[in-house]
C-alpha cells in the first residue's frame, strides 16, 4: 500500500470571525484558527489506518501561515509528513479553485493509495471539496464514510446516505470524506510527538511549487462569486414573556391548546 | 414506451434538474427543486428538464409522481449498470449529457447523494458549484442564488460565471407543485461505445433502522440547540414530540455535540422546516438556524436571553431557563 | 499566583492534561460521580497521550521524566476529576514496584505496555485486618517447584478488575513476621485469581475501588519482585514515592474548588454587592491561596527533592501528603461554605471536591500513620 494523504481545514473560532467587507471571504490570515472539527475523525481514520498497515501520513493543509499549528496538531496525532499549501494567490478560492490546488498537491505526492478529508468544514458548509478534488484527480470517491479498511487490494468503505448504509468495495487510489459520527472515541494527541514537532515545521508549496495555472487560482479562478450582500435585520414581532418557570408553563400550555396541540 | 433519443440530438441550452432515485424509489426532493427551477426556466424562456439515471424502466414506481410535476421534460438515461450508485459512473454520465446538451443550468437537491455527485459533475466540467441555496431567481437574464453566510448576520447573493450553472438545492426550502401538462418522457441513447464501467462495485445494503425523518413537512416542530445544556435533557423533546405529534429538530452546534443525529438538523446545511407551530428550546437563533425555520407559522422561543433574535422572531417568547421549563411542561402535560 | 518557571516540555505536558481535561472529563465527570460510573475513555485518551509513559524510562518506551513531571500531571489532571487522576495515579503506584525493584526481564516484560497505557495497574497492600497496620496482612505466597501458590484477599483495591498487572504483597514466611514477606506481580488472568464487589463510595466514585482475590492462585516464581523477605521494603519504599502523587491530586482538587467558589463569590449579589466583598467571605479565599500556595511549593519542593536522588524520601513525601491533603479537605469544605446553599446541591461540583478531598487524608496511609512517619523520621534526623 502506497501513502494516505489527509486534507485537513483551520476554521475561525467561532465568534472571532472576520470577513472583508467587500468580497465576504473570511479573512483567515488574521484570524484565530482551530482545526475544523469534522477534520478530526478524518485524521482519526487516518491514524488507525496507519497504525492498522504501516504506511506513510500525510497531512496537507492549504491556508495562510497561521494554521500550521493545526499541521503539527496531525503530526502529533501520527501524521509523519507536513504540507502547507501557502500562496497570497490562493486567497479567496472557492471550492473549485481549492480543488484545483488540493488536487495539483495531491499528484505531486503521487503515489498514495488514500485521501481522507472531513466530511464539510464548519464555517462554508459545502461538503463539496473532496468529491470535486476527485473528480479533478480523476479517482473515485465516496461520501460520509464511517469505515474503510483493505481487502485483497481493494478499499471496502461502509458509507452513510439517507437511506442506509452501504458497503462499497472500490479499486484505489481513492477520496474519502469520512462522516462526522464515524467514532465513538477520538485520540488526543501524543506527548512524545508533541515534543518531536516542537522542532519541525511543514514544507510550504507555493504557486510556483506546483507549477499552477494562475488563471485557475484565488479569487480569479473562482466562478462563483457574491455580488450582493443583505443584511438580516431582526425586529421583534411578537410578545415577550418573563417570569417564574411555573407561569411561563402556564402560558406555554394555554398557546399549545389554543393551538389545540393538546385537550383540555 | 418513451420516445429514444441519441444524445447528439438533446435539445440544448435547458434547466437540468437531477433527479434522485434510488432502489426505484423517487427522492421527493427532486420534485422540490423543480419550483423555484419552474420560475427561472420560465423567466429564462427555457424547459425545465428532469432527469433520472436509472438500472430498467420497469423499476419506476413513482411514474405517476413524475408524470404530475412541473417539469417540461423528463430524461432517462437507463443502463443496468445505473441500478447502484456509482459516483464515477453516474458523473461520466451527466458529464455527457452536459457537453452534449449544453444546459444553461444543472440543479441537485442538497441530499447526501446530491451531494457526493454534483461536485464530481462540477469538477469534471470545471464549473463553479453553488452550494445550499434557498433562494434562485433571475435578475438581468442571470440566475441569482441566495445563503447565509458563516458568522454574520448576513445573506450572500451569488452567480457563478461559469456554464452551466450548478448548485444544490436546500433540503425543504421549497414546496413541491404539480404541473399542468405531462412532461414529455424521452428515453436518452447513449453510443455503442460508451464505457459503463466503473470503480465502485456495491457490495451491500443495510437500510437503515430508524425512519427518514418528515421533518420537512411536519406540521409541528420542536428544536433544540445548545440551552438544554446536555444530550440527556436534549432527548427529552422527543417525549414531548410524541404528545404534541411533532418532529424534533436541532441546532448545528447541538448535531456536532453529538446531542441527535444530523438528520435533524435545521438550517443552511440541514433541513428546512415550514410547520404551523415551531417551538425552540434554548436556540438562540444564529442565521444558520433561522433561515431553516423562519417560515414557520408560528414561533415558539424559550430562552434565557431576551435579546436574541429568536426571542426577536417569535410569536411568543418566553423568558426562561429552558431546561427548568422543558422539564417542567413535561411534567405537567405527563400529569 | 506564584509563577514557576516550566521547561517548554513541562508546558507542553500541563498544555496536553488542559485539552484532555477539557475534552474527554470535565462535559462528563459530574455524571460519573452521580452515577458512579468508571468510564475508560479520558484513561483510553490519557493512554493514547503517552501519559502513563512519563515515569518510564525512554529504554522501555517512556518520557524518562520524573517524580515532577508526574505531579504536575497528576495535578492538573485532578483539576478536572479526583477521580479519573486516582485511577491514573493508583497505576503508577503499581509501576514503581516493578520500575524500582524489577529485574530487567521483568521491566522488559511489563514496561513498555504500562509506559503505552495498553496494560494498567494496581497496588494491593491493604488488608481486611491490615490497614493502618500494614504487617498483619494474611495473604500468604507458597512456593512450589517452580511456582508460588497465593492463598487470601485483599481490601479497597484501586483499579481492581480494570488492572491487568496488580503487585501483590503476601507473607512467604510467617516465622520471620516483617521480614517474611514478599512482592509479587499478578496478572489479571492468573489462575486462582479473581476479583470481588465493586466497593460503594463517598467519593472518587469515577474510580474503580474491588476487593481481590486469591484461592490457589497460581503464578510462576519469576513473578517474585526483588528477594524474598523484601515484601515490605517494596511497599514501603513504593509509597514513598507515590505519596507526593496523592498530594498534587489535593492541589488539584482544592484549586478547582477555590476556583468555582471564587467565581460565585465575586458574581453573586446579596446586600446590594457581591459577597466577596465581604470581609469574611474574601479573607477564607485568602487563606485558600495561602495555603493552596505553600502546599503547591512544598509538593514541588518534596518531588524536586526525590530525583535529586535522595535516599531518605520517607519524611519529606509524608509531610508533602499530609500537608496538601488536609489543606485540600480544609479548602473544598470552606468553597462549600463559600457558596452556602449552592455549594450543597450536586448540580454544583463543590460538593464532589469535598467528599473526593475526604479519601486523599485516608488512602496511601491516613494522615494519622503520615504523623507517625515524619514523628519517626524527625527523631531520625536530629538524632
Amino acid at each position: 500500500m502506497e501513502k494516505i494523504i489527509v486534507c485537513i481545514k483551520g476554521v475561525p473560532e467561532p465568534g472571532s470571525v472576520k470577513v472583508d467587507p467587500e468580497t465576504h471571504a473570511l479573512k483567515r490570515e488574521s484570524m484565530e484558527l482551530i482545526l475544523n472539527p469534522n477534520d478530526r475523525p478524518a485524521l482519526e481514520m487516518a491514524v488507525r489506518l496507519k497504525n492498522d498497515y504501516n504506511i506513510e501520513l500525510v497531512a496537507i493543509s492549504m491556508g495562510p501561515p497561521n494554521v500550521i499549528p493545526l499541521l503539527k496538531h496531525a503530526y502529533a496525532l501520527g501524521v509523519d509528513q507536513m504540507i502547507l499549501l501557502s500562496d497570497r494567490a490562493f486567497a479567496g478560492s472557492d471550492t473549485l479553485a481549492t480543488s484545483y490546488v488540493l488536487a495539483e498537491a495531491i499528484k505531486k505526492l503521487s503515489p498514495f493509495s488514500l485521501v481522507l478529508m472531513g466530511l464539510k468544514s464548519i464555517d462554508g458548509e459545502t461538503a463539496q471539496v473532496p468529491p470535486e478534488t476527485a473528480s479533478l484527480l480523476d479517482i473515485p470517491s465516496l461520501t460520509n464514510v464511517k469505515s474503510l479498511f483493505m481487502k485483497d487490494n481493494k478499499w471496502i468503505a461502509i458509507r452513510e446516505i439517507e437511506y442506509g448504509e452501504e458497503e462499497v468495495e472500490v479499486e484505489g487510489p481513492l477520496v474519502c470524506s469520512v462522516s462526522p459520527t464515524a467514532f465513538e472515541y477520538i485520540r488526543p494527541p501524543s506527548l512524545k510527538r508533541l515534543l518531536e514537532v516542537k522542532n519541525k515545521e511543514p514544507i510550504v508549496w507555493q504557486a510556483g511549487d506546483l507549477n499552477l495555472d494562475s488563471q485557475k487560482l484565488g479569487l480569479k479562478g473562482s466562478p462563483t462569486q457574491v455580488v450582493e450582500v443583505i443584511e438580516k435585520k431582526i425586529e421583534t414581532k411578537g410578545i415577550i414573556l418573563e417570569g417564574e418557570t411555573e407561569e411561563l408553563v402556564e402560558k406555554l400550555i394555554e398557546v399549545l391548546k389554543e393551538k389545540a396541540l393538546i385537550k383540555n | 414506451m418513451f420516445e429514444r433519443i441519441n444524445i447528439e440530438n438533446l435539445p440544448k441550452g435547458n434547466i437540468l434538474a437531477f433527479g434522485e432515485f434510488y432502489r426505484n424509489e423517487l427522492n421527493n426532493s427532486s420534485l422540490e427543486i423543480l419550483s423555484p427551477l419552474k420560475e427561472v426556466a420560465q423567466a429564462l424562456n427555457k424547459k425545465l428538464i428532469l432527469l433520472f439515471l436509472i438500472g430498467s424502466l420497469e423499476d419506476i414506481k413513482n411514474l405517476e409522481e413524475i408524470k404530475k410535476s412541473l417539469a417540461d421534460e423528463v430524461w432517462f438515461v437507463v443502463n443496468n449498470e445505473l441500478k447502484d450508485l456509482k459516483d464515477d459512473l453516474y458523473t461520466e454520465v451527466l458529464a455527457q449529457i452536459v457537453k452534449s446538451s449544453q444546459p444553461y443550468g444543472l440543479f441537485f437537491p442538497a441530499t447526501k447523494i446530491g451531494m457526493s455527485l454534483a461536485p464530481r459533475v462540477a469538477g469534471a466540467l470545471k464549473v463553479g458549484l453553488c452550494a445550499h441555496v434557498n433562494y434562485l431567481k433571475v435578475k438581468d437574464n442571470q440566475i441569482i442564488m441566495s445563503r447565509p453566510t458563516y458568522g454574520e448576520n448576513i445573506i450572500a447573493k451569488l452567480v457563478s460565471k461559469s456554464s452551466p450553472v450548478m448548485a444544490t438545492i436546500s433540503l425543504g426550502a421549497f414546496n413541491i407543485k404539480y404541473g399542468e401538462r405531462e412532461p414529455l418522457m424521452k428515453e436518452i441513447i447513449f453510443p455503442e461505445n460508451f464505457s459503463w464501467s466503473s470503480k465502485l462495485k456495491i457490495r451491500n445494503f443495510i437500510p437503515s433502522k430508524k425512519k427518514l425523518t418528515k421533518l420537512s413537512t411536519a406540521k409541528i416542530v420542536v428544536s433544540g440547540g445548545r440551552g438544554l445544556k446536555n444530550k440527556e435533557t436534549f432527548q427529552k423533546l422527543f417525549e414531548l414530540a410524541e404528545i404534541l405529534g411533532a418532529e424534533v429538530g436541532a441546532t448545528r452546534p447541538v448535531c456536532y455535540e453529538g446531542w441527535v443525529e444530523e438528520e435533524r438538523m435545521i438550517g443552511v446545511s440541514g433541513v428546512t422546516v415550514k410547520p404551523k407551530i415551531y417551538i425552540g428550546f434554548g436556540i438562540s437563533g444564529a442565521l444558520q438556524h433561522t433561515v431553516g425555520m423562519e417560515n414557520s407559522e408560528f414561533i415558539i422561543a424559550v430562552n434565557t436571553d431576551k435579546d436574541a433574535p429568536l426571542v426577536k422572531m417569535a410569536n411568543l417568547a418566553l423568558i426562561g431557563d429552558a431546561r427548568k421549563i422543558l422539564e417542567l411542561l413535561l411534567k405537567k402535560l405527563k400529569s | 499566583m506564584i509563577q514557576y518557571n516550566f521547561t517548554e516540555e513541562q508546558k507542553i505536558l500541563i498544555d496536553l492534561i488542559k485539552q484532555i481535561g477539557e475534552e474527554y472529563i470535565k462535559p462528563y465527570a459530574l455524571e460519573w460521580d452521580e452515577k458512579e460510573i468508571y468510564d475508560e475513555k479520558p484513561i483510553r485518551a490519557l493512554a493514547d497521550a503517552d501519559l502513563f509513559g512519563i515515569i518510564i524510562p525512554e529504554d522501555y518506551g517512556g518520557l524518562g521524566w520524573g517524580s515532577f513531571e508526574m505531579c504536575l500531571a497528576v495535578e492538573k489532571l485532578s483539576y478536572y476529576c479526583g477521580g479519573v487522576s486516582t485511577t491514573y495515579a493508583a497505576s503508577f503506584l503499581g509501576s514503581y514496584p516493578i520500575l524500582l525493584f524489577g529485574n530487567k526481564e521483568q521491566k522488559e516484560k511489563y514496561l513498555p505496555d504500562i509506559a503505552k497505557g495498553k496494560k494498567l495497574c494496581a497496588f494491593a497492600l491493604t488488608e481486611p485486618q491490615a490497614g493502618s497496620d500494614a504487617f498483619a496482612i494474611k495473604t500468604t505466597a507458597k512456593k512450589e517447584g517452580e511456582f508460588y501458590i497465593l492463598n487470601g484477599m485483599k481490601q479497597w483495591i484501586t483499579n481492581g478488575g480494570i488492572a491487568d498487572i496488580y503487585i501483590v504483597v503476601a507473607v512467604t514466611d510467617p516465622s520471620k513476621g516483617a521480614r517474611g514477606a514478599s512482592a509479587f506481580i499478578v496478572e489479571k488472568n492468573d489462575p486462582g485469581f479473581s476479583v470481588g464487589k465493586k466497593e460503594k463510595k463517598l467519593g472518587l466514585r469515577a474510580s474503580v475501588t474491588t476487593e481481590l482475590f486469591f484461592n490457589d492462585c497460581k503464578i510462576p516464581k519469576n513473578r517474585l519482585l526483588a528477594r524474598e523477605g523484601m515484601g515490605f521494603i517494596v511497599a514501603l519504599r513504593t509509597l514513598d514515592f507515590g505519596r507526593c502523587g496523592a498530594g498534587a491530586q489535593a492541589l488539584g482538587i482544592a484549586q478547582a474548588a477555590m476556583e468555582v467558589s471564587l467565581k460565585h463569590a465575586t458574581s453573586r449579589i446579596q446586600f446590594g454587592q457581591p459577597i466577596y466583598n465581604f470581609q469574611a467571605v474574601n479573607h477564607t479565599f485568602a487563606d485558600m491561596a495561602v495555603k493552596i500556595e505553600a502546599a503547591r511549593a512544598l509538593i514541588y519542593n518534596v518531588a524536586k527533592f526525590i530525583d535529586s536522588g535522595a535516599k531518605e524520601i520517607s519524611g519529606a513525601s509524608s509531610i508533602a501528603k499530609c500537608f496538601a491533603t488536609d489543606i485540600a479537605m480544609w479548602v473544598t469544605e470552606r468553597a462549600i461554605q463559600m457558596m452556602g446553599g449552592f455549594g450543597y446541591m450536586r448540580d454544583y461540583p463543590v460538593q464532589k471536591y469535598f467528599r473526593d478531598a475526604k479519601c486523599l487524608q485516608i488512602y496511601e496511609g491516613t494522615n494519622e500513620i503520615q504523623r507517625n512517619i515524619i514523628a519517626r523520621e524527625l527523631i531520625k534526623y536530629y538524632k
